[in-house]
């Protein structure tokens, strides 16, 4: 009988012995090493035991009468210290002992990031029993704290488990989005809304300083200034392969111990299994590999023929009630094309990333039935091209016939008491009833049903009920979505926005049912300014869904260099500031123009130089004229009383003082202001989308002028007698567009759509003034900086060549 | 595994489903572990809504704990005090607005028997105890009136969060509990939680504790039927579950594709998954080896089954 010797007795290890023992019960005569002090058990299945679901005696795999039927020798809770290659034995704490075939199975260890205070007690890794308890024992403590440093899938389990245990727990993730190894963004803010509704608190983008205590962990401090009272602190940010013992040993090394197809070694009698080998340039870290390693390994002693292939895996995260699968390649490429469905109600979101007719991957939240055939069809390299419109809806669907060829008839096929509008609760035969009594459009079935009266979403839905009904005689509506994305208006997702409290994109993409992942360079603008300028402090501006101008914080002209044009407010300017635009002319070989917004515009700046003339700029006290973007230009005044013979008002003045308010703040489409001192309007003021004439008796305001492509002379808006109210009623005006203007429309345009009357009525209450101003300076509090002086002390990498140019609008 | 001794005595002594039929709630079957007086009265009977127990459950569209039968609405004193019956607990099944059945479980009472079943009812974001049956266990009932769980906390926490059944283990471990000392005190070591959606906003959880030597099952099971899981045909799987004989019943593999599968109409499980009503089975064809008992409820999402959960004797 030969003598096998085993170090590590870990899943891959213990399912090698299966395979042995069923086989070839007579051929080896087995000894069993084990760091820790216990045999095989179902280590993934720890998280369950963390929660309470589980105890550890249901995820023994191998318990004490096993070894002892298969006449295993243990040597359990004892470390092996060397490998002997020239004498063939194995050196333990306790003795050696001599093998003809070694299995190095010792699997890996945490990884800890060695940040201060990572080694005071109360911060474990989240690996193994001891793990486990230490942090079932935290958990006793009434009102006991745990943070969580890593949001992937032990992370995860692990702040599910101690939440069910009673901690108050906060999950501390550096990316932007939850497990983004194994979801995309979409399925990642389901996974932290779900997380969110358990009680856990989820920080994203969260960078951990330090652990800090007084002989054990009390907090834990974040960057931002962030302080986390904490009882125990829980790091599951990744694992490295254990493989000291082959590389001591002189075996042939990777990133882990190289084995070959039959997880041989460099040494033709060591074999080694698991998370310990690297096999093909591959580490290894999910259970199903490793089954396949054991078996191949176990027919390789028996001097079976078989080889280890690589094969494509699916993850499942086990926290009771969080249904997610993810397979396959789902990043975004030029030759991928992705299919979208979502379920806003039901919270369910499912991606399909097709490549060359073949599905290359998949991510579901909330809906998981068909997985395994999305599974089987990556695996298999099936060709879908016949199913490609269906193949979404799962195998239910598939099969031929009118039905799989036609999604209209997945509507059709649906029941009378099919739910439709989920938020009024209006079913199938509802709407069938009203349409057949009539209603031939969708605000007829709104008026009659209140289908789609509410959130909007299920519109598309309500109309291909009336496409069935009606057949060729149903017209949609005239109105236009914002794009290919949605069904939705922009007027929908603005009112949608609000009310459904949307804060962030992914909210957006998936409480909207969004059609594909996260939007196109279409909608990705519109949506990110309709957030910013709700939701001020709650979302964060997203630079990647800017056109390029507003990326750059510069206007790119038509050979490939940026325009330069510091602010002048009101049209103002000394020497000092002079001699800087005239110094970084020189130095960065600027054409110089003045402008017809009164300013100075240093042109042919090649994109590198940007930050260092920015900086220059501020050093003599200038900031971003905003020349580029979707929000205040410039405020143009003529010289006004001081000066002016005929000046009746302080133009100026005011102009620099409504300049100096608004500016920084993003609009739905530029707004250029004009402030002339008397009727002559010398400051043109009657073409702007603000315009002020100052009078004998005080302000006339006017609102919606053009001087572009249209040409439109501004509407009165209210005259006022002094200069506050000359402002309070330019910011109210200018925070009612902010509010309510479809993304790229100007000012004219947005009056002409809501009438001026309305836009007068609303502002008539000082109230409602008071409480436009108040949101304006909220946003104000946010949004009025100097983007030059951020990007120079920031982002000066951006203005190297660009990364992932998908997610990016173009102009 | 061996065959386990069969417990000399269970918590849980009785169960029985009424079903509503036009305005009033008839007799679907139970198991009356030999109480032939109540088993033949309640065979006769029917109750109008908000009449007995079961009516009460069915007016008040919530789990109904009643400790005490002498002078209550319940209408077969006389024969459950006969069987040695003290308690009754009636847990309304909804879809949608829609009653289902009523399932009631009647228990004894005795300083042997331990365990407990409790009723919690949300109060904006936690959950209170709202009724419970201790038994005997006074001390545990005492503490357990003064807590209280917020969402994902503790089991009813957990239940009430993830809208699913959950089974945990070793309660006396679950340090969350404050009660945890106090469970381990009386030998309470499982717990099944169970929501128990009603019309209108309240979100109930239903959770039945389990002692080693009284315990309510020898076995219990929770099956996922969501369509999001199982697809359209009309199945569920077994996602969770412990068994004195077969020991752990949940899936091995992650993703689970090997957890065990039942379809509608098909054996005991699959009659509530078929039928949507509450299952009280007796007799041991179609249960598992060394049982003779099933009682099987199902949970419903809106109008949606979505979980069955089932425990044997």
């Amino acid at each position: 009988m030969q003598k096998l010797v085993v170090i590590g007795a870990g899943m891959a290890s213990g399912r090698v012995l299966e395979h042995l023992f069923d086989t070839a019960p007579e051929a080896f005569d087995v000894t069993l090493f084990n760091a820790e002090p216990r045999g095989n058990y179902n280590r993934i299945m720890l998280s369950p035991v963390l929660s309470g679901e589980k105890t550890f005696e249901e995820i023994v795999t191998h318990d004490d009468a096993w070894y002892a039927d298969n006449k295993v020798t243990t040597r359990f809770g004892e470390k092996v210290t060397k490998i002997d290659r020239d004498r063939k034995v194995v050196v333990g704490e306790n003795g050696e002992v001599a093998y003809d075939k070694l299995i190095i199975g010792t699997g890996s260890a945490p990884f800890i990031i060695p940040m201060p205070g990572h080694d005071l007690p109360g911060v474990v890794a989240y690996r193994d029993l001891e793990d486990t308890n230490a942090m079932i024992d935290a958990s006793a403590k009434p009102g006991g704290k745990a943070v969580v440093i890593g949001g992937g899938l032990l992370g995860l389990e692990a702040a599910a488990g101690l939440r069910l245990r009673g901690m108050d727990v906060t999950v501390l993730h550096i990316m932007g989005h939850l497990m983004e190894r194994q979801l995309d963004e979409a399925a990642g803010y389901l996974l932290k809304q779900d997380l969110e509704k358990r009680g856990i608190n989820v920080m994203l983008k969260a960078q951990t300083k330090c652990i800090e205590g007084d002989g054990k962990v009390e907090r834990v401090l974040l960057e931002d200034g962030t302080v986390l009272e904490a009882d125990i602190v829980c790091m599951a940010v990744g694992i490295r392969p254990a493989a000291t013992l082959g590389q001591d040993a002189g075996l042939e090394m990777g990133r882990a111990i190289k084995v070959d197809a039959q997880m041989r070694t460099s040494d033709p009698d060591i074999l080694a299994v698991g998370e310990c080998v690297e096999f093909d340039g591959n580490l290894f870290g999910l259970v199903a590999p490793l089954y396949d390693q054991a078996k191949v390994l176990a027919k390789t002693l028996l001097g079976e023929d078989d080889a280890f292939k690589m094969r494509e895996l699916s993850t499942k995260l086990k926290v009771t009630g969080c249904d997610l699968f993810s397979a396959g390649d789902f990043a975004e490429g030029d030759a991928r094309e992705d299919i979208v469905f979502r379920d806003p109600k039901r919270g369910v979101y499912k991606r399909l990333v097709i490549e060359d007719d073949k599905l290359v991957g998949a991510v579901m939240y909330g809906d998981t039935a068909d997985s395994n055939w999305f599974f089987g069809l990556i695996k298999d390299g099936s060709d879908i091209s016949e199913m490609r419109d269906t193949i979404i809806f799962g195998p239910a669907f598939q099969g031929g016939g009118a039905a799989a060829a036609d999604p209209l008839a997945a509507v059709a096929a649906l029941p009378a008491d099919a739910e439709i509008c989920g938020c009024n609760g209006v079913c199938k035969g509802t709407i069938v009833t009203a349409i057949e009594g009539a209603a031939t459009t969708l605000d007829d079935v709104k008026a009659i049903t209140k289908a789609s009266a509410s959130c909007g979403t299920c519109t598309g839905l309500v109309e291909q009920v009336l496409a069935v009904t009606l057949g060729d005689s149903f017209e949609a509506k005239a109105e236009k979505p914002i794009c290919k994305c949605t069904d939705l208006t922009h007027e929908d997702v603005r009112r949608l926005i609000k009310s459904q409290e949307l804060k962030s994109q992914p909210a957006v993409w998936q409480q909207l049912a969004w059609k594909t992942p996260n939007g196109c360079h279409v909608c990705r603008p519109a949506i990110n300014y309709y957030l910013l300028a709700d939701w001020p402090l709650d979302y964060q501006d997203d630079l990647q869904s800017r056109f390029v101008n507003e990326r750059n914080h510069a206007n790119i002209q038509k050979d490939g260099t940026y325009s330069v044009m510091p602010r002048m407010w009101g049209g103002m300017t000394d020497p000092d500031e002079l001699i800087a635009i005239a110094q970084a002319a020189k130095k960065f070989d600027a054409v110089v123009k003045v402008t017809g917004g009164q300013r100075i515009d240093l042109l042919g700046i090649k994109k590198e130089d940007l930050p260092a003339i920015w900086s220059d700029l501020n050093d003599a006290g200038m900031v971003s004229g905003h020349a580029y973007t979707k929000g205040l230009r410039t405020v143009k005044t003529c010289v006004g009383s001081d000066w002016c013979r005929f000046g009746t008002q302080d133009s100026t003045g005011l102009g620099i003082k409504l300049e100096k308010r608004l500016w920084g703040s993003w609009t739905p489409h530029k707004v250029k202001l004009g402030v002339s001192g008397c009727p002559r309007n010398c400051a043109e003021a009657t073409c702007k989308d603000v315009g002020v004439i100052c009078v004998d008796s005080g302000y006339q305001i006017g609102v919606a002028g053009a001087a572009g492509m249209d040409v439109k002379e501004t509407e009165r808006l209210i005259d006022v007698a002094t200069e506050e109210e000359a402002i309070e009623w330019t910011v109210a005006f200018v925070q009612l567009y902010r509010e309510n203007a479809k993304y790229l429309d100007r000012a004219y345009k947005w009056v002409a759509k809501v009438g001026l009357d309305w836009v007068k009525e609303t502002l008539d209450d000082p109230a409602t003034r008071a409480a436009l101003i108040e949101r304006f300076d909220i946003s104000q509090s946010v949004y009025q900086h100097d983007p030059w002086a951020e990007h120079v002390e920031n982002r000066k990498a951006q203005y190297a060549p660009l990364a992932d140019l998908t997610t990016e609008a173009a102009e | 595994m061996s065959q386990p001794l069969a417990p000399a005595a269970t918590f849980t002594r009785i169960a029985e489903v009424w079903i509503p039929e036009g305005d009033h709630l008839v007799h679907g079957g139970g198991a009356y572990d030999g109480a032939e007086g109540l088993s033949d009265l309640s065979g006769q009977m029917s109750f109008a809504k908000g009449e007995g127990l079961p009516g009460k459950a069915w007016a008040e569209a919530r789990p109904v704990v009643l400790k005490d039968f002498d002078g209550s609405y319940f209408k077969r004193t006389e024969a459950a005090k006969e069987a040695g019956l003290t308690c009754a607990v009636a847990v309304p099944v909804f879809a949608g607005k829609t009653l289902k059945a009523v399932l009631v479980i009647l228990c004894g009472d005795d300083a042997d028997h331990h365990g407990a079943i409790e009723v919690w009812e949300d109060e904006g974001s936690k959950l209170v105890l709202t009724d419970g049956y201790y038994g005997t266990a006074k001390d545990f009932e005492a503490i357990s009136q003064d807590i209280s769980f917020a969402y994902g906390q503790g089991l009813p926490g957990g239940v009430w969060a993830a809208s699913t059944p959950i089974l945990m283990r070793d309660l006396s471990r679950i340090g969350a509990f404050i009660r945890a000392e106090a469970a381990g005190e009386i030998g309470l070591k499982n717990g099944l939680g169970v929501p128990v959606p009603v019309p209108g906003d309240k979100s109930f959880v239903l959770t039945l504790l389990s002692s080693e030597n009284t315990p309510i099952a020898r076995r219990f099971e929770i099956w996922d039927a969501r369509p999001e899981m199982v697809g359209a045909e009309k199945k569920a799987l077994r996602m969770d579950g412990f068994c004195a004989v077969e020991g752990p019943l949940w899936p091995k593999e992650n993703p689970p594709v090997d957890a065990v599968s039942a379809s509608a109409w098909q054996g005991p499980v699959g009659q509530v998954l078929g039928s949507g009503l509450p299952e009280v089975h007796q007799g041991a064809t179609g249960l598992p080896k060394g049982y003779t008992l099933m009682v099987a409820l199902p949970v419903y999402k809106d109008t949606e089954l979505t979980h069955v959960v089932a425990w044997y004797l």
